[in-house]
């Protein structure tokens, strides 16, 4: 052993490699593996976490997509209403309108009926008027003259005129 | 502080370096047998003389017990750490999670870029040596002293800087290297690793000579007395902690390149190519 140079001894290579070896298999059990093994336990607990949160993300865009379409619908439909009511407004206004014209047309009907018949009343009582009138009158002449071919000669064209009238 | 002050504190601290200078070479003194800096050197590096019992059963280079003491003290450490903080680690780290969390990383992240089709054990492994590299390179500055054979306390050198610990480290390195070039590509990764032939040795040989150097400067410094002043703070503490991320850095390094080399799966040429 003692030409080897630099005093290279190979008994105590293989203890160097011994205690070298119980050093790194002690580290790893003590010291490397329980480390890495809680570092890979959070990697993947703020893995879990990072998705659980992409999941939840994805679901509110989701959701808010659906609220979306639904707020679209809605709107939709409530113009839909608004048409709707304003076309049944203006049916109405339509309907009412036509109401009021036709009790105006009946107002003036209903007027005009009346102004003919007191066109008419009046026109009988001017007439009876005239004749009591004209009778007083006669009376008066005949009572005035006595004389009866004048009174027939007045009664025949009394009843001509009320003839032609 | 004026100018002249200053001044006046330069002269003071000059003053009371001189005296100690003086002090120390009027009283040194040998005490028992002084070995010269050429038995110095020449047993750091080969290790005739100052061998220390290892438990009574071989006498060992001083290398191997700093080894011994380095893996006692790291396991135990590493024991404290697994029973008494792992267990209480939370998912927002505190300074010591976040530290030990960081070293892992370290090691972890070296095998996965090196090698991104198989790390799993290359990780654990430059974990290991990089762990054992630091420690034991750092274990220089503390100091601690062995008993020779002779009866002479010595202070023990780092692992490293033993022929054997190296050898053992870099052969190590070549085999798990081998081993990732088997299961990866079967006799191809074996080719591929032995085409590298010179790996182990110039593995072995950088370990030892950076680790060496040290401790063969850091021998010489202290072998006088008078460069034990200041000189210390620089090639034995600033130097080591060098070393030791240095050194650390490079092994783990070139293994994890050369693993992930050799132990890339091979993808076939297409007709065109």
């Amino acid at each position: 052993m003692n030409n080897i140079p630099l005093n290279i001894d190979f008994q105590q290579i293989f203890l160097h490699l011994l205690n070298f070896t119980i050093l790194t298999a002690g580290l790893y059990f003590l010291l490397y593996k329980p480390v890495k093994d809680f570092m890979d336990k959070r990697i993947a607990y703020y893995r879990d976490m990072d998705q659980a949160a992409e999941t939840k993300l994805s679901e509110a865009e989701e959701y808010r997509d659906d609220c979306r379409k639904k707020q679209q619908g809605i709107e939709e439909k409530l113009m839909e209403q608004e048409e709707e009511a304003a076309r049944k407004r203006l049916q109405a206004d339509e309907a009412e309108l036509q109401k009021a014209r036709e009790q105006a047309d009946k107002i003036i009907q209903d007027a005009r009926a009346e102004a003919e018949r007191e066109h008419e009343k009046i026109l009988e009582n001017a007439r009876k008027e005239a004749a009591d009138m004209v009778t007083v009158a006669v009376e008066k002449l005949l009572l005035e003259s006595a004389d009866s071919e004048v009174f027939d000669q007045f009664l025949s064209s009394a009843e001509g005129s009320v003839g032609d009238e | 502080m004026s100018s002249r002050q200053r001044k006046v504190s330069i002269a003071v601290f000059a003053g009371i370096v001189i005296v100690l200078l003086v002090a120390v070479a009027l009283t040194g003194h040998s005490g028992g047998r002084q070995e010269t800096i050429r038995e110095v050197m020449r047993d750091a590096v080969l290790h005739e003389t100052g061998r220390i019992n290892f438990l009574n059963i071989k006498a060992v280079n001083p290398g191997f017990i700093s080894a011994v003491t380095v893996t006692v003290v790291v396991l135990a450490a590493a024991l404290v750490i697994r029973i008494f903080a792992i267990p209480r680690f939370r998912y927002v780290p505190g300074k010591l999670q976040m530290m030990l969390e960081e070293m892992v990383s370290l090691f972890d992240g070296l095998a996965k870029s090196n090698s991104p089709h198989r790390n799993g054990f290359l990780g654990a492994y430059i974990f290991g040596a990089g762990i054992y590299i630091f420690v034991g390179t750092l274990f220089e500055l503390f100091g601690f002293q062995g008993v020779t054979t002779e009866g002479v306390s010595i202070a023990l050198p780092a692992p490293l800087s033993d022929i054997n610990g190296a050898i053992a480290l870099g052969c190590l390195s070549y085999v798990v290297i081998l081993s990732g070039g088997i299961v990866g590509n079967g006799l191809r990764g074996v080719g591929n690793t032995l085409k590298d032939f010179s790996l182990p040795i110039s593995m072995s040989f950088r370990l030892f000579g950076a680790l060496l150097s040290g401790l063969l400067v850091t021998e010489l410094v202290y072998y006088y007395i008078q460069l034990s002043f200041i000189l210390p703070v620089v090639v034995g503490v600033l130097f080591t902690i060098l070393h030791a991320l240095i050194q650390t850095y490079v092994l783990t390094m070139l293994t994890a390149l050369f693993y992930g080399e050799v132990s890339e799966p091979r993808q076939k040429k297409r007709a065109g190519d």
